[in-house]
């Protein structure tokens, strides 16, 4: 694992722009960020980020056995009581799942470090499935990358895949919150691979979803059948259609289990079932006392680096501020992130359906990875 | 080569992508022909069987709670459908059709206008051709456009209105219309904004992570 400096394809911004990828720069920074890439050996693709990708998946789906049927743990990751036999229930009917992204810290030697799961509002789909494959077969036919060169992402033909299997109702309902451009981008994208695997796909802005006795309905007052919300089930669950979800007819995508995994506190209960995992930080629920060096702290819900307090282990003390400090904390050991120049570097692994999907790489000035983190693009080359 | 590569064998976008984008319904969008009555017989004093009259009037009665504006009180209906021609609007079960029926008996405290016409969508024999049976095929076509209720508002009482309240003739007889514009819509009062307070309350660019 490499990473080597390079030089932007010309135009490529009005290129992103055309293919509706508004987002890639923010607040005047870099979002997407192809002045270098990432090298990956194929050995180090296959045997460090994809097999334990799918592993740790398994690990966690098997957790949720143990959750749900268990008061002190759906208590431990603070799940709304009157949710409890939802959730069950959910989980117990195979309600399908899509997607889901788990970070990790890997430097190119030893075992990938997972840092916590993303299950329930991946983002960063449309870079890594689309704008990354992209970019690499410009570098390949522009003769500035070695033919061979490749890149562990087969997320947009998994997807499709999944979207032609899933057996969703129709029409199928897409829902993202107003302001924000970005979760519209990672919506329209996830319709676009939807209406090619021959999906009735509609949009409606999260806000607009409309309740008639219960039922989840669109601007039109007709029921949803179906919905992909990119939105947090935590904060769903404590809105006032919290009870809606409860008697509407609706199939979720990601469906109400996902709450248990998108969850920190999957963490401590993964490391309490397997601990010693070569994958696997030590991690407990926090009990408030101080921080001691080579630890973090972090809410059990919370996005984008938000609320985040860590203390290396020569005991500099870094935090993030944020708007998620109204539940409990997990505390998880450092693995701190590789350096490479100056910059620090994430691992993002993708699981569509219970398969590894591909990677999307994220860079910072710091230990903490922030949703304004750079987006750089990797491939695969021995 | 044999090699088995670790990406996707194609990435390609159809709707991101406006050059290549869909045509949108609506563009282009052929008007229809339909027929508009006060009355079943009224239809069938137009050529028309009155057996399919009836039938167009019985489904366009059976819409009619559903689709009919609502108004929280009789005053604000009466204002706008004129005195004595509002109704009380029962609930509906949006849930759970089996049951609406009985349902429907239940008064929601809404009103509505009352029903004053029918739009037939998929006549029958061509409105002033007497002609027998037509070689018109069996399922012809279903017509884009379904029976539905119509309504006349309080200053304007010839004009046939749909219940979103697009006028559509202003006799009975055949009409031209575009199909988009008298499709049906649930009229009763759905509550919304439900869902997004807390990206109201937490300011993010983005609700995924």
């Amino acid at each position: 694992m490499k990473r080597i400096n390079c030089n932007p394809r010309p135009g490529w911004k009005a290129f992103a722009e055309s293919v509706g990828f508004n987002f890639h720069t923010f607040d005047g920074e870099p979002y997407w960020d192809e002045t270098a890439y990432y090298q990956f050996s194929l050995a180090q693709i296959e045997q460090d980020l994809e097999d334990p990708t799918e592993q740790l998946h398994q690990m966690a789906l098997d957790l949720v056995d143990d959750i749900v049927t268990s008061e002190q743990k759906l208590t431990q990751l603070a799940i709304p009581e009157p949710f409890w036999d939802a959730v069950l229930a959910s989980w117990r009917a195979k309600e399908p799942h899509l997607y889901g992204r788990m970070d990790f810290s890997y430097n190119g030697k030893g075992p990938a470090k997972l840092l916590e799961l993303n299950y329930d509002t991946p983002t960063s789909l449309f870079e890594t499935g689309f704008f990354q494959w992209v970019w690499l077969e410009d570098m390949l036919m522009r003769g500035t990358l070695p033919q061979g060169a490749d890149q562990f992402n087969s997320l947009q033909d998994k997807l499709q895949q999944a979207f032609s299997e899933l057996n969703l109702p129709q029409p199928f309902y897409f829902a993202s919150v107003t302001q924000s451009i970005e979760d519209k981008g990672t919506v329209d994208y996830l319709m676009d691979i939807a209406l090619q695997a021959g999906v009735n796909c509609r949009y409606i802005q999260l806000e607009q979803l409309g309740d008639i006795d219960g039922q989840l309905v669109d601007l039109d007052g007709f029921p949803i059948q179906g919905l992909f919300k990119l939105y947090p089930w935590e904060f769903m669950l404590q809105e006032d259609f919290a009870s809606t979800i409860l008697t509407s007819q609706t199939q979720f995508i990601e469906p109400l289990w996902k709450c248990l995994l998108s969850n920190k506190g999957i963490l401590p209960l993964l490391w309490q079932k397997y601990q010693g995992h070569p994958n696997l930080l030590p991690a407990f629920f926090d009990d408030g006392s101080s921080l001691q060096p080579g630890w973090l702290r972090k809410p059990l819900l919370s996005r984008e680096g938000a609320n985040i307090e860590l203390l290396t282990t020569e005991g500099k003390r870094l935090t993030q501020d944020g708007p998620y400090n109204d539940n409990g904390y997990i505390r998880q050991q450092l693995a701190p992130l590789p350096k490479f120049d100056n910059n620090y570097t994430l691992i993002g692994s993708w699981v569509v359906g219970d398969s590894a999907a591909g990677i999307g790489i994220r860079e910072d000035n710091s230990l903490i990875t922030k949703d304004s983190s750079r987006f750089v693009p990797h491939i695969i080359l021995d | 080569m044999n090699k088995q590569f670790k990406r996707s064998k194609t990435a390609r976008l159809i709707m991101m992508v406006p050059a290549a984008g869909l045509v949108l319904a609506g563009c282009g969008e052929k008007p229809v022909e339909v027929q508009v009555f006060n009355t079943p017989d009224e239809c069938a004093a137009y050529y028309n069987p009155p057996a399919e009259c009836k039938a167009a009037f019985a489904e366009a009665k059976a819409l009619h709670p559903q689709v009919a504006p609502r108004y929280a009180n009789k005053q604000e209906c009466e204002t706008d459908f004129g005195i004595g021609q509002c109704e009380s609007a029962p609930v509906l079960a949006a849930n759970n059709t089996e049951t609406a029926p009985q349902q429907s008996q239940q008064s929601s405290g809404f009103f509505m206008p009352m029903m004053m016409g029918f739009m037939a969508g998929q006549m029958l024999n061509r409105g002033g051709m007497a002609s027998a049976p037509q070689q018109q095929t069996a399922s012809a076509a279903r017509s884009p456009v379904p029976n539905q209720p119509l309504y006349k508002s309080r200053d304007d009482r010839s004009t046939f209105r749909t219940a979103t309240n697009t006028a559509v003739a202003s006799q009975p007889g055949t009409t031209s219309i575009r199909p988009s514009a008298v499709q049906p819509k649930a009229g009763s009062l759905a509550r919304r904004g439900g869902f997004g307070a807390q990206a109201a309350r937490r300011s993010s660019s983005s609700f995924g992570g």
